[in-house]
């Protein structure tokens, strides 16, 4: 039977499981560009949900489904995160009412998380977590049906369905296929019943016979750039703990080390850009609590937001309200693009986009902020749209998302707005607008790849042009070109460069002046957008 | 006043009259005045349309304009007052510009001799084409009746290629207009019943002439129209183009924006002027 501790249990031996694994799956990412963040996205969603159930001593199943729903949903981030936590909340209501589950009543909650997943996404794709999660309901629900089925043998059971159809993701999807990697979020669900059964069982040979499985490009996969690091935090809990033994060993993954405590329980921070191994090193003498992974440049960057408009609430003079009530929240990374967002009406800026997608709660938090009823919510990331839409069910205001999944889309749609029209019009005038803009990002390959027939080497300066791998070279001047060739600049009027964090003053007028060369028809404007991981990001119009 | 009555219209040069409806129509057109430091030009008069934009762009400081005297009315109406039974003087908003108090104090001095002063609260051609029906009515009666019927019809739509101008002039700040401080942005203003109003901001040319006829558009049936520009014949002329294949009922006519107007809008104003139906 499962229990409102036995489910606990096994949710923080899934949260345990994804840490280790995190950066395994962020690296299985489609796209050679430097935003492979699946993993850290379900792991904060995980996080958010078993954060208040470390606390919670509830022995109904039911109680505990609950708070791991609430939890998930409040902190889900992109869209496996907003996924997983409808698979939470699908879970969460097939258990209600149960202050324990028989094998059956799990399989059929297994199966219905599944289900509730699949309602909430409007275009549901086969070869994705939602597959995954269907497949895993369904070996769950064979295994629950045989005799002398036990708890156990029917998360057993969904792990291995889960593997089963992590691996034919490549097949169902040309473009893993084509990356040579299976699917990312998939694989996330699989780590996380992995980690379930783990802590179920207590087996360790189990768990080595069952991990045996590799996604099958892992072993091409490059490391994650240096320097990213993350600023981990967390508890060892045991017996006879070697407080100075731990620190030393700690110290060498990493700097601003602290390791401090007893022989029961030691507290360790350390900034490092490898925490899989810090916690696999740690958990070899203790049980590990209270654990906080933060990704520290975006951490950065939020405190440099904060200042930034904590600077512009000073200086400005008391907002004037809208006639129409509506208010305007625009997602953006880099103090320079959340400058131009401002500068164009927006309400609240939510720190984030690439590689770092903010939270539902991040989302919720900003929407509750602005003094208006109606809120046009501008998500301007393609991965922070699923996300952004979960906020109009946690609030009482009138949200309306705008679709927008790139930032000069966002910057159009704004520019459309206007304070005398109704929400409705806004909305229909600003998806018009940014449907008519074209986005080229640039960034370069983090590792070799080839997708949409573009052959990519690491390191290469690579375009994408509305969100699609199109074209690969060595410099930014020749790819922006060519790109620029392939959205048929001739016709349009205007290229507004965003300049971003990694790229110099001479850069940009390098790039400029050669689109100037090139086609002598378009004005190039030039902004300090100061976003990272793409040195610029285009828009033309 | 009876049917067959002979009266006289006076506009002034902010409504941008055609010459040739001023010699078809028997119009006055008083000239308000621009100065370039101390240096003052009758607007129209002293100095061309292609003149005054030459002279605004090389300019270390902008021109200020400044309305009429009341005296030159009184002056106007009193000379008119010997060739005709009544006036109707039809002028920019009051809200805009003091021509039309101007006006009114010129008119008090006239005993006994009707002049009817008209706040068109608008600019540009529309009045212009208030003057234009004012002078194809058969008597002063009329001529009032119809002007009067046409006042709340009156529409600006403009788009300016930037704000400095109006902004330097003090008519609409940034924030009125809606541009942020980052980006370029085109505004696009409307003036109805004396009031300056910012319809949109726009990134590109090309997207605010697609968006000036959609607006255009939305006050479908229109009775007169003008197509205005302040030395941008080229998108005038694409603008009319557009415009005559769609309303062929309509007669669009070309208009250059003056001096006076064109301290405030600046080169590279493109707009309507119009009455709706």
């Amino acid at each position: 039977m499962v229990d409102g501790p036995l489910l606990k249990q096994a949710l923080l031996g899934s949260l345990a499981r994804l840490v280790a694994k995190q950066e395994e799956i962020n690296r299985l990412n489609v796209f050679p560009v430097p935003d492979g963040d699946t993993g850290t996205n379900m792991l904060l969603t995980l996080q958010s949900a078993v954060e208040d159930i470390r606390e919670s001593s509830a022995t109904e199943v039911s109680k505990i489904a609950r708070i791991a729903a609430h939890g998930s949903l409040m902190g889900a981030r992109g869209n496996s995160g907003v996924i997983l936590s409808q698979i939470f909340r699908g879970f969460g209501n097939a258990v209600q009412g149960h202050s324990e589950l028989t094998p059956a009543e799990l399989a059929a909650a297994f199966e219905e998380a599944a289900n509730a997943a699949y309602r909430a996404v409007i275009k549901p794709t086969e070869g994705t977590i939602l597959s995954v999660a269907r497949e895993a309901g369904r070996a769950a629900k064979v295994a629950a049906d045989e005799p002398g089925a036990t708890v156990a043998r029917v998360i057993e059971a969904a792990t291995s369905g889960a593997r089963t159809a992590v691996e034919r993701t490549p097949s169902q999807l040309s473009v893993l296929r084509e990356a040579g990697v299976v699917d990312a979020g998939g694989y996330g669900l699989l780590v996380m019943l992995e980690g379930m059964l783990h802590s179920v069982e207590k087996t360790e040979a189990e768990l080595e016979r069952l991990s045996g499985v590799q996604p099958a490009a892992q072993a091409t996969l490059e490391l994650p750039q240096e320097g990213w690091g993350y600023c981990t935090e967390f508890l060892i809990l045991g017996a006879d703990l070697d407080v100075a033994g731990l620190r030393a060993e700690i110290a060498a993954l990493g700097d601003s080390v602290l390791v401090v405590g007893d022989e029961s329980a030691v507290k360790v921070h350390v900034h490092t850009d490898d925490p899989a191994r810090v916690l696999s090193l740690a958990g070899a003498h203790g049980k590990i609590d209270r654990l906080n992974v933060g990704d520290m440049s975006s951490q950065h960057r939020r405190i440099l937001e904060q200042e930034v408009s904590g600077a512009d609430e000073s200086a400005a003079a008391p907002m004037s309200t809208r006639p129409n009530g509506v208010g305007l929240v625009a997602i953006a990374s880099g103090v320079g693009l959340a400058e131009v967002m401002r500068g164009l009406g927006a309400d609240a800026i939510v720190e984030g986009g690439q590689s770092m997608n903010p939270s539902t709660e991040n989302m919720l938090t900003a929407v509750e902020q602005v003094p208006y009823q109606e809120v046009l919510l501008l998500p301007n990331n393609k991965n922070v749209i699923l996300a952004a839409r979960q906020v109009a069910a946690l609030t009482a205001k009138q949200v309306h998302v705008l679709p927008t999944s790139t930032v000069p889309q966002g910057v159009a749609a704004l520019v459309a707005f206007h304070p005398d029209r109704t929400v409705t019009e806004n909305a229909a005038a600003m998806q018009e607008s940014a449907q008519h803009v074209q986005t080229i990002e640039v960034t370069h390959a983090v590792r070799d790849s080839r997708a949409n027939g573009v052959e990519v080497k690491k390191g290469d300066v690579i375009a994408l042009i509305n969100d699609k791998l199109r074209h690969a070279g060595g410099d930014y001047g020749a790819v922006v070109e060519r790109a620029l060739d392939g959205i048929g600049a001739h016709d349009y009027e205007l290229v507004t460069i965003y300049r971003g964090s990694q790229a110099s003053e001479s850069e940009v007028n390098q790039l400029s002046e050669s689109i100037r060369g090139r086609f002598p028809s378009l004005e190039v404007e030039l902004q300090a957008g100061g976003q990272e991981h793409y040195p610029f990001i285009l828009s033309v119009e | 006043m009876g049917a067959g009555s002979r009266f006289r219209v006076v506009t002034d040069s902010t409504a941008d009259v055609p010459l040739q409806w001023i010699e078809r129509y028997g119009i006055s057109v008083v000239p308000l005045t621009v100065l370039f430091g101390r240096e003052p030009f009758r607007d129209r008069v002293d100095l061309t349309d292609a003149q005054f934009f030459a002279r605004l762009k090389t300019a270390d400081r902008l021109p200020t304009t400044s309305a009429p005297s009341p005296g030159a009315f009184a002056e106007l109406y009193q000379s008119l007052s010997s060739e005709c039974e009544g006036i109707i003087s039809i002028h920019i908003g009051g809200t805009l510009s003091g021509t039309t108090e101007a006006a009114r104090l010129g008119a008090a001095g006239l005993d006994g001799f009707p002049v009817h002063v008209i706040d068109s609260g608008s600019v540009t051609m529309t009045v212009g084409f208030l003057a234009q029906v004012a002078a194809e009515a058969p008597d002063l009666d009329q001529a009032l009746q119809r002007v009067r019927e046409r006042l709340g019809r009156q529409k600006v739509l403009a788009l300016l290629d930037t704000l400095r101008y109006i902004e330097l002039g003090g008519r609409v700040s940034r924030a009125q207009a809606m541009l942020g401080t980052m980006l370029d942005l085109k505004p696009i203003l409307s003036l109805q019943e004396g009031e300056i109003k910012s319809v949109d901001r726009v990134r590109t040319r090309g997207k605010a002439l697609m968006r000036l006829l959609q607006l255009l558009r939305q006050d479908l049936p229109i009775e007169r129209l003008a197509v205005m520009h302040a030395q941008a014949p080229a998108d005038a002329e694409r603008l009319r183009e557009e415009l005559a294949q769609e309303l062929p009922e309509v007669e669009v006519v070309i208009g250059q924006i003056g001096c006076v107007l064109g301290t405030h809008t600046g080169p590279g104003a493109v707009g309507f002027a119009y009455l709706t139906a």
